[in-house]
Order: C-alpha cells, then structure tokens, then sequence
C-alpha cells in the first residue's frame, strides 16, 4: 500500500445556500500500535516555540524492544507522521526554529536513525463541498456543483492541551478558517479526534476505516452515508499545500501520492440533514485489523446448527436401541 | 346427465336450440372461461400484498418511517387473518353464500388498497396501515374463496391441476408486482416532477386498478355461478368446512409438530422477501432493477415448479422426508447469504425450490394425522398461528434491522429455520417411534386404502 497519502474530501449537499452551521466532525481516528503484549502510552504536547500554540502532539507507544511515534500536527495542514523503531529508547527531536522556518528539513527528527523500521505520513489537504440539489443521477461523475475549496491549511486551530484526556488516552484538534469570507463556517468546526487501540501487528503501515460516514451523533442506518474512495495518484501535476512535519521529517524530495474521499450521494442521508458528518480511520503499523463475527451470532449459529443435528443422532439412537430391545423378545407363538 | 342437460336448454327464454360452448356450463370451453376468471380473482390480491416489499427504499423515504414501521405494513395485514381464518368457512357457507362472500372480499381488497394509496396521498403512515388492515381482511378469505369456487366447478374432474393454476396465477402477480413497481414510481415521479408521498400514493392507486380488475371477475364468476345453478341445477358451492375450537385440545403432537414447522419456516421467508430488495441493494451492490428481480426469484419459481413438486409428492410419499429436504435446503440458503459473497441468485434459487416443496409436502400432511370432520379446524388453527407468526416475526424483523443491521437479521431467520428444522426432526423420530403413517410412501397408502375399503 503507498505509504502516505494526501486524502482531500469532498461532500455532496442539497441546499443552496450558501450560509452553512457547519458542524463537522472527523472524529475518532484511532491507531493502531505494534503489538507485543503490552506498551507503555503516553501523550505530550510539544510546547509551541515563543508561546504561540503550533500543536503538536506526540504519542508514543513502548514496547519492550520497539517503539511506534504518532506525531499529529495542526502546523500548516493536518497531518499526522508515523514512525516504527526497533528499540524502545527512541525520541523525537523538534528544532522549532527551524521547524517555523521556510526550509524546515531537519526540524523534526526520530533518533537514533537506523532504528527506523517504517514510517509514513498522512495530510488533510482540502475540504470541498458540493451543490448536489439538481443531480438525480446517483452515478453521476460529478456529485454536484462545486462550492470553493476550504484549505485545511488555512485553519486556525484549538489549543490542543484543553482537549487532551491522559485516561482515555485521547485528543481532538478542532479549527475553523482563518479567512472565512462567505461566513460559510459561521458557527461550524472540522474536528479531529484520536483514539487508542491496541493489537497485533508485523513492521507495514496500514490505513483502514469503513466505507460509510454518519449524519447523526448517534450513528444508525438511517444516518449512514456511503463513503467513496478515488483511485490513488501521483500528485506531480499540481503544487499541493505543504506540511511542514513531513518535510521535516522526509526532506524536499518525497514521492506523494492523494486521493479524494468522497461522503454521501445526491440522494439518501446527507451532511445537508443535520449539519453533522462523522467518519473513522484506522491508522497504524502491522496488519490491519479483520472483523470477526460477535460472540452472540456465533452462539446462536452453535444452537442453531447443533441443536437439530444432536437430535437428530440422539434420537435416531434411541429409536435404533429401542428396536434392538424389542426385536429380542421371542413371541409366545 | 344428458336428458337434464337438453330439458333445461329447453327451458330457456331464446327456445330449444345448442347453446354455443363458450355459454353452456357444461362445456369445457365454458369452464375454462370460469378457470380464467377464477385465476384474476386472486390476482390482484397477490400484486398488492407484495407492493410494500416492492418499494421499500420510496416508502421509508417518502413517509419518513424506519424499517419498524415500515414492516407493520405487513403486519397489520397478517393481524385480521388470525381471526378470520377460522370464519372464513363459516361466512361463506352459512352468512354470505359463496357468491356474494366473495365479492364482498373483493370490494375489501379494493377498498384496502385505495385507502392505503390515500395514506399515500394525504401522507398519514396511520392511514396506509389501516389500509394494510382492511385489505387484509379481504385477501385471505379471498382465497377460501376461490378455492371454494374451483372445487364447484372443478371437483372430480381437474381440480389439482386448477389449484395448480390459481397458485401459479398469484405467484405471478407477486412477481409482475416485484418488476413493475419501482418503475412505475419512476415514471410517476417524472411526470409529477418530484418524489413524495403523493407521488408514491399515486403509484399504489395505480396499481389499486389489479384489485379493481379483481372486483370485475367476481362480479362475472358471480353471475355465471348463479346462471350455470340454474341451467345445471348444481347447487352453490360450499367450503363444507367445519370449525370446532374445541376440536383444538384434541390435537396430537406431529399435529403441534407440524404447526411450528409451518410458522418457523414461514416466518424465515415471507418476512425476509419484503425486506430483501434493500438487502440484495446494500450487500451486493444490486441496481433496483436487478434487486427487484432476485427479489421475485422465490416466486417465479414457485409459480411452474409447484405443480411439479405436487406431482412429485403425491408419486412418492414420504412427506416427512421431503419436509426435512426442504426445510434443510433454507436454512443453507440463508446461511449463504449471511456468511458469504457467493452470488446469491443461487441462494434464492435454492430458496425457491425448497419453498415450493415444503408448500406441496407439509401442507397435506395434515390429512394425514387428523380425523376428517376436525380438517377444517386443523388448517384454520395452522393458518391462524402461522398469521400470527408472521404479524410478529414482521415487526421483529423490521426492530433486528434498525438496530443492529442485516447479519443479524439473517442470523435471525437461520434461527427460526432452524427451529422448524428442529421440529421436523423430532416428527420424523415421534413418527417413527408411534409407528405414525406421516412417512408412507404413496404405494404403501394405496395398500392400506384397499385394505380398508375390502
């Protein structure tokens, strides 16, 4: 799977208008961490460099002989950087003046170095949305009108030590736009909110989430939104906004490629029901996580399939015995 | 016969003279124009029992209902049969006489479906299911009805085969319904110009006009019933059932046996056909097209293969086998569609067969292990309790789904196959331990049918 990816999304909505009471939530994006059976979690913000809150948020997962590093930032456009080590001593290093600077190569480091196993990057680079209101073909290449792009880079975002929960070891990183001209997130927000989760895993990233999105709180199937996902591609035709944590980190000379997610159809639920759009990823290191079937339904398929077959044997058996019995009598005559 | 026959075409106003063979009673031509209106009798019932399966995806949306109460559609049209199934006879032959009983359940059908296309219309989801509940009260002793009308006329002659018939005829009509209705929406939507509820009240109006067809054919069955009674001197047909609730106590156990293979494999079925045109969408990844026609899959089989399997079972016997075969065959059909990927036209060709077969094997069994004058009780309670099954089990299903989605629907329905599968292997081994005649191949039947006559 290619290593990083630069996803931008996009969703399709009904009303025209313009003004919109955005409330977005790109919530839970848990991760998975390499699994031996235990690691040691821990969540530090990285204090801003002259008192101004560039978030960056450091997790980090310790096993006994590997480490794994999340680095979440709301530097530039969201992103999230992740690193695989082979020992459990490993750190990261930040250099924030040069982090800050316009060549910010160097500025964020895992050391020591040949501890690297795998490492790969994530950026949220645009949100589009669409007026779908006169689109009845669902299959439509296009779901709509395009509205103009919001890019994330261009977000101001929360301080991120408010949100942050060392007990449920978890994170949200909330931002709106700097300039917002149209008033279009008056009262709105895009969220970010991380998770922790735990399992098996070999040294190759991974990321994982469901092919649907909600429009409701409480996710239900009359809230559920299909979620599409474009073909990756090379990004070499057009400049695309820059992280500088992955610069960083990589260097100038990175191979990207992006794709689009797209949530919701002309018709059915959509973000235009509630002003409310929730979806999960998975991001981590190893194999990603399969679904199995609950407890309940293979009970009930135990009982189900078992209960007519052992009648059926324990029965037959006692007929078969019976029969015995009574062919052993001897008539009178 | 003859001498009758040419006294009474004497008695005609136009003279004495040879009736043509399309007006003479007596003639084939004659009766196959009978069987013909006898068969559109049920047909526009069947098409409109189907209507809420056929466009679920519109309703929901239109009248902004969850799959709950989606499937009280359903229910509430299984919920009158409870108590009517043990009337039907009785309104028949002793209240309405077979003439007017059934013109009078057809006006219900009727007037069932307008009311709930009204619902529709005036978009009160309260009003379509009382809809579903006066056209309830009508479909089922429709059926009684015709089959009451087919013994008339058909007894001693070819009266499987028309039983044959009629139930193919209704299976198409759930089938043409299944196909036709989501295009039909389709077209109304754009020539009205919007979905909606209106849009969606006309549509089921317009597929209201099968029931008014229906209404035609019992008014003619009607008035050529009384014309052949008075050409023929037959007498008006009479279901000749007779219903004892006290008979009830007297039931053995294959016979309760037999009762919950009835409800537990129905109930896995008829539920599962109204809401599988979404699932098959979901899952699959079916167009609505394409979902409608698998959809339909379990009755376009059932419509040529019914008569098949009858034939087949009436050849073999061995009823009990055959039940545990079919009952077997389901509960694999609904595993491969919970468990797997496999294309599932396979499933629900296996579905159909075995529905067929179960239908041509269970149901006479019931002969088999009940004394002649408690039949009539013993198929009312049967078709009572498996009303009442499926009025819950609908209501259940549509609850299982909304929260918790279709696997567990699926792993649902396995349970109550399996819990017919179950009950069809304790009568098979009550049978064979009682020494029971539910197995009888049919030569053995034959043998103890002289044996008794000699």
């Amino acid at each position: 799977m290619c290593g990083c990816g630069e996803p931008r999304w996009a969703w399709g909505r009904c009303a025209p208008s313009p003004m919109l009471l955005l409330s977005l939530l790109l919530s839970a994006a848990p991760f998975g961490l390499l699994g031996e059976e235990t690691r040691q979690v821990s969540l530090e913000v990285i204090p801003g460099w002259l008192g101004s809150p560039q978030n960056l948020l450091h997790i980090r997962a310790v096993g006994t002989n590997s480490t794994l590093h999340y680095v979440w930032s709301s530097l530039g456009p969201p992103a999230v950087l992740l690193v695989a080590t082979n020992t459990p001593h490993s750190s990261l290093v930040v250099n924030w003046s040069c982090l800050l600077s316009p060549e910010p190569d160097e500025g964020l480091m895992v050391l020591p170095k040949d501890s690297i196993q795998f490492s790969s990057a994530l950026v949220f680079t645009r949100l589009f949305e669409f007026d779908s209101t006169n689109v009845s073909d669902v299959a439509a290449k296009f779901p709509g009108k395009p509205y103009p792009p919001y890019p994330l880079a261009e977000f101001s975002w929360n301080n991120i030590t408010d949100s942050l929960d060392p007990a449920t070891l978890s994170a949200t990183f909330r931002g709106h736009p700097m300039h917002d001209p149209t008033n279009a997130f008056a009262n709105g927000s895009l969220a970010f909110r991380l998770d922790q989760l735990l399992w098996d895993a070999l040294p190759s990233g991974f990321m994982q989430w469901r092919p649907v999105a909600f429009s409701q709180k409480q996710r239900g199937r009359e809230s559920a939104l299909p979620c599409q996902v474009s073909p990756l591609h090379p990004t070499l035709e057009y400049p695309l906004p820059q992280s500088p944590i992955v610069r960083a980190f990589f260097g100038s000379q990175t191979n990207f490629c992006a794709f689009n997610l797209t949530f919701g159809a002309s018709t059915g639920p959509g973000y235009w029901d509630h002003y409310y759009l929730s979806w999960s990823m998975l991001l981590g290191v190893g194999s990603p996580p399969v679904d199995t079937l609950s407890a309940l339904v293979l009970g009930i398929m135990a009982v189900a399939l078992g209960a007519p077959g052992l009648m059926l044997l324990g029965g037959g058996l006692i007929l078969l015995l019976r029969h015995r019995r009574y062919s052993e009598y001897q008539p009178i005559n | 016969m003859e001498e009758e026959d040419e006294a009474a075409r004497a008695l005609l106003p136009d003279g004495p003279g040879v009736l043509p063979a399309f007006c003479d009673p007596s003639r084939l031509a004659h009766r196959l124009l009978v069987l013909a209106l006898m068969c559109f009798l049920g047909f526009g019932s069947y098409f409109c029992y189907d209507n809420p399966a056929a466009l679920q995806i519109q309703i929901q949306r239109d009248m902004q209902v969850n799959t709950t109460k989606f499937m009280l559609l359903y229910a509430w049209y299984s919920w009158p049969n409870v108590v009517l199934c043990f009337f039907g006879g009785f309104l028949i032959d002793r209240v309405f006489g077979i003439r007017w009983g059934t013109i009078i359940f057809s006006c219900f059908v009727c007037i069932g479906q307008v009311v709930f296309a009204l619902g529709g219309i005036f978009n009160a989801f309260w009003l379509m299911e009382f809809g579903r509940f006066i056209f309830g009260t009508g479909g089922e002793s429709l059926a009684v009805a015709q089959n009451t009308y087919a013994v008339s006329w058909f007894k001693g002659k070819e009266l499987n085969l028309v039983f044959g018939l009629q139930l193919s005829m209704a299976r198409i009509g759930s089938t043409v319904n299944m196909n036709l209705m989501g295009w039909l929406y389709s077209k109304v939507e754009a020539s009205l110009g919007s979905a909606g509820h209106t849009t969606l009240g006309v549509t089921l109006m317009i597929g209201g006009v099968t029931c008014i067809l229906s209404l035609i054919c019992a008014l003619a069955l009607a008035y050529l019933d009384r014309r052949a009674e008075r050409i023929l001197h037959k007498e008006q047909g009479k279901t000749g059932e007779v219903i004892k609730l006290t008979d009830v106590k007297d039931f053995s156990l294959p016979l309760w046996l037999i009762f919950v293979i009835c409800v537990g494999y129905y109930v896995a079925v008829f539920p599962f056909i109204g809401l599988g045109k979404v699932f098959f969408m979901e899952k699959f990844k079916f167009s609505s097209q394409a979902a409608s026609a698998i959809n339909s899959v379990v009755y376009v089989i059932s419509a040529p293969m019914a008569p098949v399997f009858g034939f087949l079972v009436d050849k073999t016997g061995k009823n009990i086998i055959w039940v545990l075969c079919a009952v077997a065959t389901t509960l694999v059909s609904h595993m491969m569609l919970a468990f797997t990927l496999w294309n599932p036209w396979i499933a629900m060709c296996l579905m159909g067969v075995s529905y067929s077969l179960l239908a041509c094997a269970l149901w006479p069994m019931v002969a088999y292990v009940v004394p002649e004058h408690q039949l009539g009780t013993a198929y009312g309670f049967m078709q009572s309790i498996q009303n009442l099954g499926l009025a819950i089990v609908s209501v259940i299903a549509g609850v299982i789904l909304d929260t918790r989605g279709y696997l567990f629907l699926e792993v649902f329905f396995i349970a109550c196959v399996s819990v017919s599968l179950l009950s069809a292997v304790l009568l098979c081994l009550v049978n064979r331990a009682r020494g029971g005649n539910l197995n009888y191949s049919a030569k053995q039947r034959e043998e103890i049918k002289l044996s008794h006559t000699e």
